[in-house]
C-alpha cells in the first residue's frame, strides 16, 4: 500500500519533471497546451496501471501460498 | 439518567482533582509554549497573532484530551462497562473537556496577552470563537481519543486521525477571530459562526451515535 | 473474471470519453491583439491572432471594437496575413460615448464561415476631448453563427479546456467511492458482518488512489495555467486534507492485530472522517476565493464553466470513471474476502 503510493507519487513526479525541463516546456505549451492534456492522462491511466500491478502481485503471492 | 449524568462528571472531576499533577502539566505546557513564543518573536502582528492563538490552542487541547480514555485503568473500564450507559459517559467526558478547554483557552489568551499584546478589538465574537472552538475540540478529540485508546501507540494516531478532522474547525475559527480582531470586515461572519455550529453539532451527534460501537469493544 | 455489464458499459464510455474529448476540436479564438492600449484621435493597425482560426479562407471578416451593447467602432480595412493572423485598421475618434477616462473594450470578430469570436478586455482606449462629435456609431449585426461541433476556447486554458474531462471526474469517482464505503461501514456496524468491513476497505482504497490521482493530474495541469503545481488554492488544499484523512484510516485499520477490532474502530472512524470530509470538500471551498471554478460563492458547474458540447462529454465521463472504480475496488475486495478465507484455510 504504502510502497504503491510512493512508487506512484515518485514515478509521475518523475515524468512531469521530465515533460516541464525548461527547453520541453515549450513543447508542452505548443498547440495550445495539448501535450497537457496528454501528461494528465497518462498520469491517471499509469496510477491506475499501477495499482492493478499491485494487486497482481498480491495475487501471485497468494497462489503461491495456496501451493504450499 | 440525569442523575448518572451528573454522577459521572462529578466522578470526572474528582479524578481530576485528585491528579492535580496532570493538570498542572497541561497549564506549564501552555506556560512553556507561549514563553516560547515570546522568545522567538519579538513583535508580533495580529495576523499572526491569530493564528499563533489557535496553533497552541490545537496543540493544548490535543494534549488535554487525548488523556481523557487512555488514563482509565482497565479494571476501572470494566466496571463502567456493566454499569454506565455509553452515552452518558460519552456525554460527560465530552461536558468536562468542553470546560476543561474552555478554562485552558482562557488561560492561554491571558497569558498571550500580557506576552504579545492583546490585538482583541471585539470580545463578544472572540468569546463566542473560543466557546464554540473548545466545543468542537472538545466533540472530535474526545471522540477520536476513544477510538485511539484501543490501540498501542495512541498518542501518534491521536495527532494522525484527529488533525484532519479538525482543520475545517480550525479554519472557521482563524477566519471567525479575524473579523474580532478587525483584521477583515466581513459582513458575513454569522454564517461563519452557523457554520461552526453546524460543524459543531455533526460532529457531536455522530459521536453519540457511534460510540456505543466502540465501547463494545 | 466477473462479468458484469457496467464493466462494460465503463469501458465504452472512457473510449467514448476519450475519442470524443480529444477529437472534437476547439472553437476558434483569439489569442492575443497588439497593441492593446490606444489613444483617442489615431489611426492604429491592429495584429490580431488566432487560434484555430482559417482567416485565409476566402471568407468576409469583419471585426469590431464594442465599448457596450449599443456602441461600437468597425475596422475600415482588414489585412489577412495567415490563417491564425490578420491585421485590421481602425481610425479611433477623438469624441467616444464614455465618461471615464479610460474604458475598456471588447474585440469582437465575425467570419462568415466559421462564426464570431470574441475577445472580452482587449483594448483599453484613452480618451481625447479635443474634438466633439466625430464619434460614428458602427451597428454589430448579421453576426455568423457556427454550427460546428466545438468545445469552447477560453485564453489561458486554450486545449486544457479537455481535462475537465479526466481531471474532475476523478474527484466525483472518489466521492463515489467513500460514499460506498460508508454505507458499507454503516452496514457492517449494524449486521457484524466482515464481508461489509472488506467491501469498504476496498472502496476506500480505490477512492484513495483516485483521489491521489486527482492531486497529481490537477498539479499538472495547474503547472501549465496557474503557474505553480500548488498554489495553495483552496480546493487544493482541502482535497489534499481529505487525502489525509482516509491515509489515516488506512494507519488506523492497520494498527490493531485482531481483525474485528480493527475493522469496528476503522468502520466507525471511516463514518466520523466521511461527514467531517463533507464541510472541508463542499462548504469551507465555497467561503473563501479560489482559481477554481464554482467557489466564491458561485454554484460550481454553471453554464458559465460547462457549455452544452462539454456536458456531453463532461456527465458520460463522471459516470465511466465512477463505473471504473467501482470495477477496481471490486477486484480489490474480492482478493481480500479470498486472502482472509486462504488464511483461515492455512491455519
Amino acid at each position: 500500500m504504502r510502497k504503491l503510493i510512493l512508487s506512484t507519487i515518485i514515478l509521475i513526479s518523475c515524468i512531469t519533471n521530465v515533460f516541464c525541463q525548461a527547453p520541453n516546456a515549450d513543447f508542452l505549451h505548443s498547440i495550445g497546451k495539448i501535450y497537457v492534456v496528454v501528461a494528465v492522462i497518462a498520469a491517471s491511466f499509469i496510477g491506475i496501471i499501477l495499482y492493478l500491478v499491485s494487486l497482481d502481485k498480491k495475487l501471485t503471492k497468494l497462489e503461491n501460498q495456496i501451493k504450499k | 439518567m440525569v442523575q448518572q449524568l451528573f454522577w459521572l462528571l462529578k466522578k470526572e472531576f474528582t479524578l481530576e482533582w485528585r491528579q492535580k499533577y496532570s493538570l498542572g502539566g497541561i497549564f506549564l505546557y501552555v506556560g512553556s509554549t507561549i514563553f516560547i513564543i515570546y522568545t522567538s518573536f519579538i513583535k508580533i502582528q495580529p495576523n499572526i497573532w491569530n493564528i499563533l492563538f489557535w496553533i497552541i490552542a490545537l496543540f493544548t487541547s490535543v494534549n488535554a484530551v487525548a488523556k481523557s480514555f487512555v488514563q482509565e485503568s482497565g479494571y476501572r473500564q470494566l466496571y463502567y462497562y456493566q454499569t454506565v450507559n455509553p452515552v452518558l459517559l460519552l456525554l460527560a467526558k465530552m461536558i468536562y473537556n468542553t470546560i476543561l478547554l474552555l478554562l485552558i483557552n482562557v488561560l492561554s489568551f491571558s497569558l498571550l496577552s500580557i506576552v504579545a499584546g492583546n490585538p482583541v478589538k471585539d470580545y463578544g465574537l472572540f468569546s463566542v470563537a473560543i466557546l464554540l472552538g473548545s466545543i468542537g475540540f472538545s466533540f472530535a478529540f474526545t471522540f477520536v481519543s476513544s477510538i485511539a485508546s484501543k490501540a498501542n501507540n495512541s498518542a501518534t494516531l491521536m495527532a494522525i486521525l484527529s488533525f484532519p478532522i479538525v482543520i475545517p474547525i480550525i479554519m472557521t475559527l482563524v477566519k471567525i477571530a479575524a473579523s474580532a480582531l478587525r483584521l477583515l470586515q466581513d459582513t458575513s461572519v454569522w454564517k461563519d459562526i452557523a457554520i461552526l455550529f453546524g460543524i459543531n453539532l455533526i460532529l457531536g451527534t455522530l459521536a453519540i451515535i457511534l460510540f456505543p460501537y466502540i465501547w463494545k469493544e | 473474471m466477473k462479468l458484469a455489464w457496467w464493466k462494460i458499459l465503463s469501458v465504452f464510455i472512457i473510449l467514448y470519453v476519450i475519442i470524443v474529448g480529444l477529437l472534437v476540436p476547439l472553437k476558434q479564438g483569439i489569442t492575443a491583439v497588439t497593441p492593446s492600449s490606444l489613444n483617442a484621435g489615431t489611426s492604429v493597425d491592429l495584429k490580431i491572432i488566432g487560434y484555430n482560426t482559417k482567416f485565409n479562407s476566402d471568407s468576409k471578416i469583419r471585426v469590431w471594437l464594442k465599448q457596450d451593447d449599443e456602441h461600437a467602432l468597425e475596422s475600415n480595412k482588414i489585412a489577412v496575413s495567415n490563417e491564425t493572423e490578420i491585421t485590421a485598421s481602425f481610425s479611433i475618434p477623438h469624441d467616444l460615448p464614455f465618461d471615464t477616462k479610460v474604458k475598456d473594450f471588447t474585440l469582437v470578430v465575425d467570419n462568415a464561415i466559421e462564426g464570431t469570436t470574441v475577445l472580452p478586455n482587449a483594448i483599453y482606449i484613452t480618451k481625447n476631448d479635443t474634438i466633439k462629435g466625430d464619434f460614428v456609431n458602427a451597428k454589430i449585426e448579421n453576426l455568423t453563427k457556427a454550427n460546428a461541433i466545438t468545445f469552447p476556447f477560453r485564453n489561458i486554458l486554450a486545449e486544457t479546456i479537455r481535462n475537465t474531462y479526466f481531471h474532475v471526474p476523478l474527484w466525483f469517482a472518489m466521492f463515489a467511492l467513500f460514499f460506498t464505503a460508508l454505507i458499507n461501514s454503516v452496514k457492517f456496524l449494524r449486521t457484524n458482518d466482515l464481508q461489509y468491513e472488506y467491501k469498504a476497505a476496498g472502496y476506500t482504497y480505490t477512492g484513495l488512489i483516485f483521489g491521489i490521482l486527482g492531486l497529481i493530474t490537477g498539479a499538472i495541469w495547474a503547472k501549465h495555467t496557474w503557474g505553480a503545481y500548488w498554489s495553495w488554492d483552496v480546493k487544493q488544499n482541502m482535497a489534499a486534507i481529505s487525502v489525509l484523512i482516509y491515509l489515516a484510516y488506512f494507519v488506523l485499520k492497520n494498527s490493531f492485530e485482531d481483525r474485528e477490532k480493527a475493522a469496528r474502530l476503522s468502520g466507525v472512524y471511516n463514518i466520523f472522517a466521511f461527514m467531517a470530509m463533507i464541510p472541508l470538500l463542499f462548504v469551507i471551498p465555497r467561503m473563501t476565493d479560489s482559481l477554481h471554478p464554482g467557489n466564491g460563492g458561485n454554484p460550481a458547474l454553471g453554464s458559465q464553466d460547462l457549455d452544452k458540447t462539454m456536458r456531453m462529454v463532461f456527465y458520460p465521463a463522471v459516470i465511466g470513471f465512477i463505473l471504473l472504480g467501482f470495477w477496481l475496488s471490486e477486484i480489490k475486495f474480492r482478493y481480500e474476502i479470498l486472502k482472509a478465507k486462504v488464511l483461515e484455510d492455512l491455519e
